[in-house]
């Protein structure tokens, strides 16, 4: 089986939200017969680390493909790549034309120009979280979100939306190729150039910034290499800058042209001599395998492990392929201690629930909720990218993606996150009230129907005057979304009626098996009993009687929904 | 410690009685007792990321070898807040330079540790984890510290962390850091009867127990895992949303300023009392290696007006004025500054110790520039010096517990 538009045909019809739960279509029934033990839950397994999280058809089509096919789709893509996004650059006003200018024209030109610019990276923000969401080639774009924070480069720094474009796309480039050409290219890469303060690093000036992530971050890891190397190898790199803030050039006569001692070896090198005598750093091979394993299995391989896809990884020249098709055939991956304990990151999340649940929301507003989470795009807190793992969990994070998924279902609004009123400040005096008695969650939250989307039922109590909170540039942005054009279709009374699942324990086992990435706990599923019997009782139906209460079973099950999603077992991959 | 201390600390002290209707529970976190001669004194930290340049914040004016290292980036005598005939402070840290005057500002100067690691991530992890292995003992030294001086606490506000990132010196197995960015916007937002379902699957107990926090297993699944924080989060985030909704201070903090808001609830939380030992903030932006001087004068304008207002606050109760606050960076500079008017990673340098009722002054030595390795400034003092006070004076344990081998105490409070 390898008929791509049989798959693009799939894949577009598991994408439409309300079909998620359409009949599979029979093209995939001429293929091997699957691996003994290749079954659902490892094809979920597989898709939740080199996809996106995945829709129930996928499962599907994962299963009846066979392992060995679907991982050769993995590697290759679905379907053609999509149209690459069309950069149309904003053009910096130049140096005459802002001669010519007073001071306010010239504020308000450059201002102009900055707000093009922010507004261009947001449009590809949106353009690359949907070729996650489409998933056409999920592997690909999981590796150019692993390489955005492997070769970090920063927007606060590089100033420049064309460059952080360009970096972008150059990941996507070599995302699956051969690692030496991504390192070389990075190199060379503007953005990577200006971040890392390469454009300062000129003869008889160095400037070591660039040559140390270089050996630290991006090949050998520390204890590798003496400080003495970083000095040499700083003094290689010399030469490479950047011009217009995108473009690289090669300034030869800023290049230090004398002998170097880098790592044991001694010549006149140059960028290129560099990156050939790292490659061939035993300490290379493992440093790269590693950060790749611990990526994708969610914890540090074993030593035996490390060095034998170090081996793999040497041997083939660097090539990522080969090194992907072994990880994903092999048996290891699947073990039972790796499967739900790798912690996904906030845009995996974000990006998996909005594929789990099926519903259609601008792409924009999940790279903004992503953000919230803890993970902006183009903009990681440091040179080392994210941190990753559990360090994307604190209490307020986790608190947080519960609330990213209860807006994406409509049931929660931001004015509910940012309520700073739900402790009256004046009911007690003093700041130091001694015994804090009472101080109720705000009763307005607990409103019990909902129609279109929204919590019903309004302050109680007369409060404070509402204090205008500034909410910066990126929840005004997400609030002008979700209050303009984001409306979440879905309807999850009509699917679960279609699949006849009617009562508590159906509903909530059909839930949890099409939104979380693993199966659901005991400990969990008796919350949710208690809530959906409860909330079932309140509109006075009987088990079995929920999905006939209309616009209020609705509200239930979207209620149950952002429960399910804000439960541990959604947090993981 | 006086009598009045005591007296205080038994008001702030006492157990905190936290009620939701929405949460259908009742928790009872009780403090730490404190028995006699151990002060609990808050510690607030708050690390300078990047590496802050040791040399421009308190400046060698009258050493010759600064100015010539530094031909475009000194400052000079006639611009600085001359401490004495050697150093001045950063012009810009005018309520910091008041703050020593009243002797509510310990700098110690040369602070490092040997064999200096130049990468900001080892380094961290060296100052974070109080161990030139770095990250070998599984624990940063303030979870150490809370492991052996906060026993059976499960308040999940013990250790808090206001920003985006917790810094490993806060990781631990058994109090993991609160954390939050914004106090409003710290709660799960789900109506009453979900939150109950939220809380019941997050393990809560409803019979008035506080659920037992679980020890960190070797071994533990990221779903239990993920179910703790959880927990905590839940009960952490009602506690921090009251503290700092009801908080009415009449200082003036900076406005729009990251550093300043978080500082005010940082005061929040010591000055309300709800059970937080330790609370830690992150200043980033320190990594000057290009156009120092403007750089590093606004973040000194920034720290100085911040830290000066908080410092102001924390006067207000018992519990304040008992705060010991740390201020550091994972090192400082090089010596000289490079070709592009900023300066490259270094080694030794000064660190601030702020509080009401703290030793201040100068403490310490400042580091030779005649013996200079590789560059850089030699340490003098070991930072695990300064820790050392600081776990004696916070945790009331020896430090050599938390540190593994005994170190001089910084005569610093």
């Amino acid at each position: 089986m390898s008929n791509p538009s049989a798959i693009a045909f799939l894949l577009a019809l598991a994408a439409a939200p309300l079909c998620a739960q359409a009949p599979l279509v029979g093209q995939a029934t001429d293929v091997a017969p699957a691996a003994p033990g290749w079954n659902a839950q490892r094809a979920e397994h597989l898709l939740n680390r080199a996809s996106f999280g995945a829709r129930p058809a996928e499962i599907d089509f994962a299963v009846r493909t066979g392992q060995r096919e679907f991982v050769r789709l993995l590697l290759q893509g679905f379907v053609e790549p999509a149209e690459p996004f069309f950069l149309d650059p904003p053009v910096r006003p130049d140096r005459r034309e802002l001669a010519a200018m007073d001071e306010k024209q010239r504020r308000d030109a450059l201002e102009r120009f900055r707000r093009d610019e922010r507004e261009m990276l947001f449009a590809y923000s949106g353009w690359w979280i949907e070729q996650m969401v489409e998933a056409e080639h999920p592997l690909r774009e999981k590796l150019v979100l692993f390489w955005h924070g492997y070769f970090t480069s920063s927007m606060r720094d590089v100033k420049n939306a064309e460059a952080m474009i360009r970096q972008n796309e150059l990941f996507r480039r070599h995302a699956l190729g051969n690692f030496g050409e991504l390192l070389r290219a990075v190199l060379r890469d503007p953005a990577m150039l200006e971040y890392l303060d390469n454009n300062q690093n000129r003869k008889d000036k160095p400037n070591e910034n660039l040559a140390r992530e270089l050996m630290e971050l991006f090949t050998l890891g520390v204890g590798n290499y003496s400080e003495q190397d970083i000095k040499e190898a700083a003094r290689a790199l010399t030469g490479w800058r950047t011009q217009g803030g995108n473009e690289a050039l090669y300034a030869a006569r800023q290049h230090d042209n004398g002998k170097k001692t880098i790592l044991g070896r001694t010549g006149r090198f140059d960028a290129d001599d560099l990156v050939d005598i790292l490659l061939e750093q035993p300490a290379c091979p493992r440093w790269v395998a590693g950060r790749l394993l611990e990526h994708f299995e969610g914890r540090k391989p074993s030593e035996e492990r490390l060095t034998e896809y170090a081996t793999l990884l040497k041997n083939s020249k660097y090539e990522l392929a080969p090194f992907f098709e072994k990880l994903l055939l092999d048996e290891r991956f699947y073990a039972p201690e790796l499967v739900g304990e790798r912690i996904a990151g906030p845009v995996e999340y974000m990006v998996g629930s909005v594929r789990r649940l099926g519903v259609a929301v601008p792409p924009s507003l999940l790279w903004l909720a992503a953000g919230q989470l803890g993970q902006r795009l183009f903009d990681p807190p440091n040179v080392k990218g994210w941190e990753g793992g559990e360090a994307w969990i604190t209490t307020s994070t986790l608190l947080a993606r519960g609330n990213m998924a209860g807006m994406l279902l409509g049931v929660v609004r931001l004015e509910d996150v940012l309520k700073d009123d739900a402790f009256d400040a004046g009911d007690e005096p003093g700041m130091m009230g001694g015994e804090m008695a009472g101080a109720p969650m705000d009763g307005a939250m607990g409103g019990d129907s909902m129609s279109s989307g929204e919590m019903s039922g309004a302050p109680k109590t007369p409060r404070k005057p509402e204090k205008k909170v500034d909410l910066g540039p990126e929840l005004t942005a997400m609030k002008r979304l979700l209050g303009t054009v984001y409306y979440p279709r879905i309807n999850l009374t009509a699917r679960l009626s279609r699949t006849g699942r009617s009562t508590d324990g159906e509903i909530i086992d059909f839930l949890a098996d099409e939104l979380l990435p693993i199966a659901l706990t005991d400990e969990s599923r008796s919350a949710l009993v208690e809530f959906l019997a409860s909330e079932r009782r309140a509109l006075d139906c009987d088990d079995g009687r929920l999905l006939g209460a209309g616009v209020k079973a609705e509200g239930v099950l979207r209620r149950l929904a952002h429960l399910i999603l804000s439960m541990p077992e959604a947090q993981v991959s | 410690m006086d009598r009045r201390t005591l007296l205080a600390l038994g008001a702030f002290g006492a157990g905190t009685l936290l009620t939701s209707r929405a949460q259908g529970a009742v928790k009872l976190f009780a403090s730490q007792a404190l028995p006699a001669g151990r002060l609990a004194r808050p510690l607030i930290v708050l690390q300078l990321s990047g590496g802050n340049d040791g040399l421009s914040t308190v400046v060698p004016y009258a050493e010759d070898a600064y100015h010539r290292a530094r031909p475009s980036i000194a400052h000079t005598k006639d611009k600085l807040l001359v401490l004495d005939e050697y150093r001045g402070l950063h012009p810009e840290l005018k309520r910091l330079r008041a703050a020593f005057d009243k002797g509510q500002l310990a700098i110690v100067e040369g602070v490092g540790y040997p064999k200096p690691n130049r990468s900001h991530f080892e380094s961290y992890d060296i100052w974070h984890a109080a161990d030139p292995r770095g990250r070998a003992l599984g624990q940063g030294w303030i979870g150490r510290a809370c492991e052996k001086a906060c026993e059976g606490d499960t308040n999940p506000n013990l250790v808090v962390h206001v920003g985006a990132n917790v810094p490993y010196a806060l990781h631990s197995t058994k109090h993991p850091a609160a954390t939050f960015v914004n106090p409003a916007a710290y709660r799960w937002a789900g109506g009453e009867h979900e939150t109950d379902a939220y809380a019941k699957a997050s393990g809560a107990m409803d019979d008035g127990a506080a659920a037992e926090k679980p020890v960190r297993r070797e071994g533990e699944s990221s779903v239990e895992f993920l179910r703790r924080v959880m927990n905590d989060g839940h009960s952490s985030s009602l506690a921090v949303r009251r503290a700092a909704a009801r908080y009415q201070t009449p200082i003036e903090y900076p406005r729009n300023d990251a550093l300043a808001t978080s500082l005010r609830d940082v005061a929040a939380l010591v000055n309300s009392d709800i059970g937080s030992r330790v609370l830690s903030l992150e200043l980033g932006g320190f990594d000057t290696h290009t156009d120092q001087r403007n750089r590093h004068d606004n973040l000194m304008r920034q720290l100085d007006g911040a830290l000066g207002a908080f410092l102001a606050d924390l006067g207000r109760s018992e519990r304040g004025q008992a705060a010991i606050v740390l201020v550091f960076s994972e090192f400082g500079r090089r010596v000289a500054e490079n070709g592009s008017r900023g300066t490259d990673h270094g080694v030794a340098a000064p660190l601030f110790v702020l509080g009401q009722r703290i030793k201040g002054g100068l403490h310490g030595k400042h580091p030779s520039f005649d013996k200079l390795d590789a560059g850089d400034l030699a340490h003098t003092t070991d930072f695990r010096s300064v820790y050392a006070t600081l776990i004696e004076r916070c945790f009331g344990i020896k430090h050599e517990d938390v540190l593994g081998a005994k170190f001089a105490l910084a005569p610093l409070a």
